[in-house]
């Protein structure tokens, strides 16, 4: 197998190390099993095996044969099936036979059980399922746009599929196996997209979450799949071509059905597995769970510990309230922490970044997804309904990765159980009574502004970003937070938030609770009152050295002159830029100068561009490597001109430009202080200007 | 104690005229807070400092401006009286200033400049660029804070490290982080060279009356808290983006390897080669949740009881911290103390005027402070009756002297169970900040009232290296009948104390 795939993979060094590192162990990869139970059970440390197994014996659609054991109040017992009644429109024949032969070779780590031995009759059950299902093909795809692979390749890190599925090498590679990717090999590109924009259409249970991917992002994101899958063997043959006949459809449909897989996989009809002899017997060291697995069993690959989790689940007592289970089901702490469980490892967390420099202040919580720490006691049963099926529910655009959905029947399961669980022993109270006659709303306006609170420093509202670092907008709160939450939160933001950069700006404030609660009406009003003050202002800013009377010298980002940029505006209404760490002229324009409102007000300063027209480049081309170059400074003549000062390879040069009268040009003059006699420095028409201690002068005009 | 804000229309007749002295945290009978009145149409966005020889004041603003206060110490502070006049502009992001031999020193993004005024109209026509050299990608977060100058004249720039996008469109600039998270010294011979690495967000830096360099950093990662470090050449402080430029030619930092996934600070001490933890931690909300700049006390006395001692500007508490500095086992270890908060604005600047009063400059630009004013100056002025306060907690062999600003009141007698504590750690990992770790509560054995009442031995099991030591004093009553104004005192515990001395 090993062989096979790395000679199948020439210059696919990178995923020849994922798949090798998949390839050595063919057990089934439950994520959260992995994650959460794997290292616990291996480290001999204990870990609760009752619990780990519960979880196999979940994914492993172990009740699908046997007596569901996991009779837990909400939490179903496996995933919902597959559904594989268009499943011929995008696999081959001889896909889904090459499949059925060896599950495990073709995706390691598949929780697909090998359900078929070598012989005859195997052969023939198998021949005949792969024609019968390669028979449903009556779905056409919609047309994709074309894919690119390297915007697949980066959307496959940005979105936040590394969170379950492998990185490539190099980098540090996970410890927790990761979920295996095989469909690249199989499905046609636009079978691929479609099955990446919409996951949930054939898979139900929300395993592989949807992640709110465009045609274009599911097509690039398909062609990445299919330029790094494994090629060969599994190219479609010629029999897939030939006519599949009644017949033959017939007899694949009949032992479909007389396999059991319909056990697990729905096909378009209504027919139940034929009950299978272990229905209602779960035996430890028996049956799937044998050492060797009898022939005609589904033989999982069970490792040596996923089978002593799941003998410890098998001969346990029936499984009560073991509450994280639906968390783990769905893999959600694959993303997010939970009571000290979970959250992406180290080598995966690297992947998730923010988008918004204002973000990145802020730690963990400016990249990686939040926490769930009693995350039913902080978001209302609607907005949780967003997040998890009806969409809509994302409120942290600067974080990359995003909140995919699970479903509709899993997301509800999902939403009733944090709602139960994390219910607040003693919820605190919210007067909001007395709205209108109180002008709770306005007070609340006038706490969030910046002569209030302060909350705008790091809050924006109504799509209207903050004064600060880029936290989550207000604009849904009242909508999204359970209102005791927000109280407690607001009153005491560590006890309520452990880890949170909100300050603790109620502490000793007599009226807290009331004003929290005016805050709150505030919200809920937001979009029929005035925004708060901070959001409000919106001055002039811009630096006007006509009004001035005087050039106006000003350092900043500026476009076209790099970080170092020293502009110079002339009230004759010519300017230009020099950056000081190249020592050369950059940019000159005319018209009007810069506008300083980024300087001024903005807290992370953005890069400006020049206001005026007619932008000349100057000087592009950089020094040679080599070239020694100190900036010195400038010093202004009584009209406020500026001389600049900087050395180039040990000579020191004077550098200064003034404005024609008219504004209809600049003239500059460059002279050696001192360090030498003549040297060549660049022009700012073109080529080089050679200069001594004369003053040498050029006239730049429009 | 409480403050009272022009926050609600509830409350709409409030005093809210700035020039008008508020009661603020610490007792109005010890300190006044006066708020200067600042020019109109100025956003005096105070970020640096600096007393001139004469007494005037030069004010720094993050917009790039520097003016000069005639008359700092004018009352009523009314802004005609002070008299305000600008002095430099143009510069780029200016969070630092220092007055050095004629000369004014501001530091912008790119460099330190030196601004002088040569034709005497009060203006600066001299920008000279003193020292640069260090990356500038156009990242945000790349600050430049400073100077500070040592006892023979070498001056310091701490820089933050650059974290996060850099300007794309800044070219070759963009991918030019050298030196970001060091501090750099320039020497007499104009040359600037790296000095110390590991550096975070190190946006106060001063020096004490010997000249050793001292800095304020910000929790975050590689910061369980708040720290106060001691700059030493060659010293690395923990952050890890510095490392890049380690192995640099000019380097005095030996990189120490591979940095641990997780490990505590008094872990680190041993097992991390070079690293270098802070003097003296700011405990996270409980000393505030973002120190800025420091100033020693060198007035003389003029300030009250806390001569020689550190004062720190607290962002979010828009408010001044204080900190007791000793050596012990040759290095600077020491206990802070609240000292005032609820102050209009952050607090980024900090200085002392002629008189002897304190001067802060202030700006809460881009993130959230309890003062809610956008900017300004205030003064703080010693009233000459003193706090009942703790003025140094040293460390002994088995436990801690408290020494009082004044003798206790004959009669009162703490015993150990009035007093309680806990020391604990913080984790040194890349994560953002840490909680407290390895907590463990200290048992005070006994307590011991000095002869002149003015200090009380509090004697406790197990001291532990690279541990916060915090402890609760009781309510106790001075000789003048004042209570103690601020009962707790965080000792960061380096090393600890040989049991023969003291």
């Amino acid at each position: 197998m090993l062989r096979l795939l790395l000679k199948t993979l020439p210059g696919l060094a990178a995923f020849a190390v994922v798949f090798f590192e998949a390839s050595l162990r063919a057990s089934p990869v439950v994520f959260a099993y992995e994650q959460l139970h794997a290292p616990k059970l291996s480290a001999g440390s204990g870990g609760d095996r009752a619990a780990a197994g519960a979880l196999l014996f979940s994914e492993l659609r172990c009740s699908a044969c046997h007596a569901d054991k996991l009779s837990l109040r909400g939490v179903p017992g496996a995933p919902a099936a597959v559904d594989l009644s268009d499943v011929g429109s995008r696999l081959s024949k001889s896909a889904i036979a090459e499949w059925l032969r060896a599950p495990s070779s073709v995706k390691p780590g598949t929780t697909m059980p090998s359900c078929f031995g070598p012989g005859e009759g195997d052969a023939r059950s198998i021949s005949q399922i792969a024609a019968y299902l390669a028979s449903l093909n009556q779905r056409t795809y919609p047309a994709f746009p074309a894919g690119d692979a390297a915007r697949g390749r980066e959307l496959y890190y940005r979105v936040g599929c590394v969170a379950c599925h492998a990185p490539e090498a190099p980098g540090a590679l996970p410890s927790v196996r990761s979920v295996p990717l095989a469909l690249g090999r199989f499905y046609a590109a636009g079978a691929l997209a479609a099955f990446l924009q919409n996951p949930l259409e054939t898979r139900p249970h929300g395993r592989m979450p949807a992640f709110g991917l465009s045609p274009s992002e599911a097509a690039d994101l398909a062609e990445y799949f299919k330029q790094t899958a494994p090629k060969g063997g599994l190219a479609p043959s010629a029999a897939d071509g030939s006519k599949i006949s009644p017949e033959e459809v017939a007899a694949g449909r009949a032992a479909f059905v007389q396999k059991g897989c319909v056990s697990c996989h729905s096909h378009g009809g209504n027919d139940a597995a034929p009950p299978g002899p272990a229905r209602d017997r779960l035996r430890p060291d028996a049956g799937c769970l044998s050492d060797k697995i009898p022939a005609g069993l589904p033989d999982y690959e069970l490792d040596a510990l996923q089978k002593v989790a799941l003998r410890a689940f098998v001969a346990g007592p029936p499984a009560g309230a073991h509450e994280p289970l639906l968390l783990e089901q769905l893999n959600c702490l694959a993303c997010h922490a939970r009571d000290g469980r979970g959250g992406p490892e180290p080598s995966r967390a690297v992947y998730f970044k923010a988008n918004d420099p204002g973000a990145e202040s802020l730690g963990e919580l400016g990249h990686l997804p939040p926490r769930l720490d009693a995350v039913g006691a902080k978001l209302t049963a609607g907005w949780l309904e967003k997040l998890f099926w009806k969409g809509g529910g994302s409120v942290r655009p600067y974080l990359d990765a995003r909140m995919p959905q699970f479903g509709e029947a899993a997301g509800r399961l999902l939403t009733d159980w944090l709602l139960a669980a994390d219910r607040n022993a003693a919820p605190a109270q919210m007067d909001v009574s007395g709205v209108q006659g109180h002008q709770r709303g306005p007070v609340g306006r006038q706490l969030v502004g910046t002569a209030g609170l302060g909350c705008v420093s790091c809050h924006g509202i109504l799509g209207r970003k903050s004064l600060g670092p880029t936290v989550l907008q207000l604009t849904h709160a009242t909508e999204r937070l359970q209102p005791e939450y927000f109280k407690r939160l607001l009153l005491n933001p560590q006890a309520t938030q452990p880890g949170t950069l909100m300050p603790p700006l109620f502490a000793g404030r007599k009226a807290a609770e009331k004003e929290v609660e005016s805050i709150w009406t505030y919200l809920r009003e937001a979009a029929s009152l005035p925004l708060p003050e901070g959001l409000l202002s919106a001055g002039d800013y811009e630096l006007k050295p006509s009004t001035a009377g005087r050039p106006v010298v000003f350092r900043s980002f500026v476009e076209g002159a790099g970080t170092h940029a020293v502009a110079v505006g002339f009230p004759e209404g010519v300017h230009l830029c020099f950056d000081a760490r190249a020592c050369r002229w950059k940019v000159a324009w005319k018209g009007r100068f810069l506008d300083a409102m980024n300087n001024w007000k903005e807290r992370a300063m953005p890069p400006i561009a020049p206001l005026g027209i007619e932008l000349r480049a100057l000087t592009p081309a950089e020094d040679a490597p080599e070239t020694r170059l100190r900036f010195l400074g400038y010093r202004l003549d009584p009209r406020g001109i500026p001389s600049f000062l900087y050395e180039v390879n040990g000579v020191e040069v004077e550098d200064r430009v003034e404005p024609f009268a008219d504004g209809g040009g600049l003239t500059r003059s460059v002279r050696i202080v001192k360090g030498g006699s003549e040297m060549r420095l660049p022009s700012i028409l073109s080529g080089e200007l050679v200069v001594g201690r004369e003053k040498r002068e050029e006239a730049l005009s429009w | 104690m409480v403050t009272l804000k022009c926050t609600s229309v509830l409350i709409p007749v409030l005093l809210c005229a700035g020039v008008v002295p508020r009661e603020v945290s610490a007792d109005p009978g010890h300190y006044r807070v006066v708020t200067l009145e600042t020019p109109g149409g100025v956003d005096m966005e105070a970020s640096g400092l600096a007393l001139l020889p004469d007494g005037r004041l030069a004010v720094g603003l993050r917009k790039g401006e520097v003016w000069i206060l005639d008359h700092p110490t004018a009352e009523p502070p009314l802004a005609e009286r002070v008299g305000y006049h600008l002095f430099a502009s143009g510069l780029h992001e200016l969070l630092g200033l220092a007055w050095r031999d004629g000369a004014l020193y501001a530091t912008q993004r790119a460099e330190v400049t030196r601004l002088r005024d040569t034709d005497g109209d009060g203006s600066a026509d001299e920008y000279l660029s003193v020292a640069s050299g260090w990356g500038v990608s156009g990242a945000y977060h790349e600050y430049a804070y400073g100077p500070a100058f040592d006892a023979s004249g070498n001056m310091y720039t701490s820089l933050n490290s650059s974290m996060g996008a850099k300007w794309k469109g800044a070219g070759v600039e963009s991918v030019e982080t050298k030196w970001r998270g060091w501090c750099m010294e320039t020497g007499a011979d104009g040359v600037t060279r790296p000095f110390a690495a590991g550096f975070r967000s190190p946006c106060g830096i001063g020096n004490n009356r010997e000249g050793e360099v001292f800095v304020t950093d910000q929790q975050g990662t590689w910061f369980g808290t708040n720290p106060i470090l001691h700059v030493r050449k060659g010293a690395f402080f923990g952050h890890a983006e510095s490392l890049a430029f380690a192995r640099e030619p000019g380097s005095p930092v030996v990189h120490p390897g591979k940095l641990p996934e997780t490990m505590t600070v008094a872990e680190a001490r041993s097992a991390v080669p070079g690293y270098t933890s802070p003097a003296v931690w700011l405990p996270y909300v409980k000393m505030g949740q973002s120190p800025t700049g420091l100033r020693f006390d060198e007035t003389g006395g003029k300030f009250g009881p806390f001569g020689g001692q550190m004062f720190v500007g607290e962002f979010v508490y828009s408010g001044v911290n204080r900190v007791f500095l000793e050596k012990v086992g040759g290095e600077y270890q020491g206990a802070c103390f609240p000292f005032i908060k609820e102050l209009q604005s952050a607090v980024l600047s900090v200085n002392f005027l002629a008189d002897g009063s304190m001067v802060v400059g202030q700006s809460n630009r881009g993130w959230n402070s309890f003062g809610n004013k956008s900017f300004g100056l205030q003064r703080i002025v010693w009233t000459g009756r003193a706090p009942f306060e703790v003025r140094q907690m040293q460390l002994l062999a088995d436990g801690f002297r408290f020494l009082f600003t004044e003798p206790l009141a004959s009669g009162v007698a703490p015993g150990p169970s009035d007093f309680g504590g806990q020391s604990y750690t913080y984790l040194y990992h890349s994560k953002y900040g840490s909680p407290e770790v390895g907590a463990e509560q200290l048992t005070v054995e006994s307590v011991e009232v000095a002869a002149d009442r003015t200090s009380v031995t509090v004697r406790c099991g197990r001291l532990r290296e690279g541990h916060v030591h915090e402890l609760f004093l009781p309510e106790l009553i001075s000789e003048s009948g004042q209570k103690l104004l601020h009962r707790d005192a965080y000792y960061t515990l380096n090393r600890r104390v040989p049991s023969a001395s003291r």
